[in-house]
């Protein structure tokens, strides 16, 4: 396996004073460049263990180490998320009131940089998704599938080196899912980006060279 | 089309998205805010017309009582003060409000015949008044709203005096005054021998000496020799006479309590905005935006919406003084202009609300952990 570029290692992650275990124990180690799926029931953990490896959330106990350093103590996790990782969610999240173009540039609001440069990089990510057409189009006039492409242009805005995927054709049609589905495993290869998607859907999951299956907050072989 | 996105415009839209609410909270800060520009700009205005009374009139000094009820002088001071080296020339000056008609009222001044204080002033048509006869002089603003000349009669307080002079120039307080020789306004006061302030015009500084000295100096003489007045340069008591500070005071107690409505429409939109974007600011912190980002953002959005109603409220008191100023009643007292250092305490003062009222939902935001808000149905 290539070199490590997230590790989690006795993961722990409980909700309610320990009422609920989201996690028990997990421990993994991801490739740079890799391209893993994570799957398991509803309750098993795999959203869990995604946050925590996207620093959403932080661990009841236990670590996350990006390139061998921990995150929140050595990583700052508003720096790694800002930095290193990018997200695609189920349900978009895109902001209704901006226009495609505005979207991919929320990142990069209230930070250095030249509001040109910025406009000019949102409009080529989204015309590398073919969304060219679509770049004054505000979030209510795309389709399903058009959202999904804006929200993954959206997490490539800082050139991320792992991209986190929950979920990311869950409310797209076969047709869609297939396409979303080809568009971000293209872009793993050719940015040779981490890419970790968590789904419940067995084609994609077996899509993947890597394939972690989950149970009650475990992985299982 | 402009296509970059900066935290400017993405505050605005944010704040846009619920136009309705955004109008009203406007509305609201725009309110406190335009009673700010009335009352201060109207008590600014008033301290200005004390400021052009004393320039124009070439007083210097103004010799009056150290503490702040006690509003009168003995009148018999003048000659003390008229032996103080340095001073040239002495007026005692007693002031009222009055009614002069069942709607209007007006400062009344009780002069001497013979005071420096008529030298700015031309009277056209008629004369100056006679000393201590039943006649009164009025100020060109005032005699055009009564519709008053020379030979008419008018009744203060019960006690008829004939019009026998109009005069010009002078401040927006004295073109809408009444001038009466001061012993017919100590009897109509009850405050015989009394006078208000007694007024001095200092002699051209000696050979050597700055103006600054001179004032200076015959400050410290008058005060030694009246123990317990007080001899305020004329500046300075344009601005903390008992009048002024009154109005002052009472401009920004009101516009306070105005503001602070303002401020708790603002703090409740912010926080309902906050609110509602609870899951969107989770997005925010999972696309990287740190708490102090997400602070500065809504901060923005309050700020703005504190500059929005500050504009809209200084159009909104600039309508209030054109209204005071053509009301009879306020009319000798108010001036439109607004001072720019009025406009610009008033939106200093709005944006500031703005930012103290969003301060809380601003922090509340800041500290949402990125999963619990994307979580939040």
């Amino acid at each position: 396996m290539s070199e490590s570029r997230l590790e989690v290692r006795d993961l722990r992650k409980s909700y309610e004073a320990g009422q609920i275990k989201a996690l028990e124990g997990v421990d993994l180690a991801i490739g740079a460049g890799e391209f893993v799926s994570i799957s398991g029931p509803s309750g098993s953990g795999k959203s869990t263990l995604l946050n925590l490896l996207g620093g959403l959330d932080v661990p009841t106990s236990g670590d996350v180490l990006y390139k061998q350093k921990k995150l929140g103590s050595e990583v700052d996790l508003d720096t790694y998320r800002a930095q290193h990782v990018g997200f695609v969610f189920q349900a978009f999240y895109l902001l209704p009131s901006l226009r495609a173009i505005e979207n991919v540039q929320v990142p990069w609001v209230g930070r250095r940089s030249a509001g040109g440069v910025r406009a000019d990089k949102a409009e080529a990510l989204l015309r590398e998704l073919d969304m060219g057409h679509r770049l004054h189009q505000y979030p209510g006039q795309l389709s399903a599938g058009e959202r999904q492409r804006v929200a993954i242009a959206r997490s490539l805005a800082n050139d991320p080196e792992v991209l986190l995927a929950d979920e990311p054709t869950g409310n797209l049609d076969s047709a869609n899912s297939s396409k979303i589905m080809e568009l971000l495993v293209g872009l793993q290869v050719k940015r040779n980006m981490t890419l970790i998607i968590v789904t419940h859907e067995d084609s994609i999951a077996g899509s993947a060279p890597r394939h972690i299956r989950m149970r009650d907050g475990r992985t299982v072989p | 089309m402009s296509s970059t996105l900066t935290l400017a415009n993405f505050a605005w839209k944010n704040v846009w998205r619920r136009r309705l609410r955004t109008c009203l909270t406007l509305c609201g800060i725009g309110m406190g805010i335009g009673a700010f520009v009335a009352l201060v700009g109207f008590s600014r205005g008033f301290e200005h017309a004390w400021l052009q009374l004393y320039e124009s009139t070439g007083t210097d000094i103004a010799v009056v009582q150290k503490t702040f009820m006690n509003t009168t002088v003995d009148e018999s001071a003048d000659q003390t003060i008229l032996r103080v080296p340095g001073v040239a020339q002495v007026s005692p000056m007693l002031l009222n409000m009055m009614d002069v008609t069942a709607d209007v009222n007006a400062l009344v001044y009780g002069l001497h015949a013979n005071s420096f204080e008529f030298g700015p002033f031309t009277v056209s048509p008629g004369r100056i008044f006679r000393e201590g006869q039943p006649e009164v002089m009025l100020g060109s603003l005032l005699a055009d709203s009564l519709n008053k000349k020379p030979g008419d009669t008018l009744e203060i307080q019960g006690a008829t005096f004939t019009v026998v002079g109009v005069y010009h120039g002078g401040s927006a307080l004295e073109a809408g005054a009444v001038v009466m020789p001061i012993t017919q306004l100590q009897r109509l006061a009850s405050l015989e021998g009394k006078a208000t302030a007694i007024h001095v015009r200092l002699k051209p500084p000696a050979p050597g000496e700055s103006a600054d000295q001179r004032m200076h100096n015959a400050q410290r003489a008058i005060e030694a020799a009246l123990p317990g007045l007080r001899a305020v340069p004329a500046a300075e008591r344009a601005s903390n006479n008992q009048l002024v500070a009154l109005a002052h005071a009472a401009a920004w107690g009101t516009s306070a309590i105005a503001l602070l409505v303002g401020a708790l429409g603002i703090a409740n939109t912010m926080a309902m905005s906050v609110f509602e974007r609870t899951r969107e600011i989770g997005v925010l912190r999972a696309l990287g935006w740190t708490g102090r980002r997400v602070m500065t953002l809504i901060l923005v959005e309050a700020g703005g919406l504190g500059l929005g109603g500050g504009v809209l409220g200084i159009l909104g008191g600039w309508v209030a003084l054109r209204v005071l100023a053509a009301v009879p009643k306020t009319a000798s007292i108010v001036t439109t202009s607004l001072a720019f250092s009025t406009l610009a305490d008033a939106l200093g003062v709005a944006v500031l609300v703005g930012l103290a009222a969003g301060f809380v939902p601003a922090w509340r935001a800041s500290r949402l952990l990125p999963v619990e808000a994307m979580r939040y149905e």
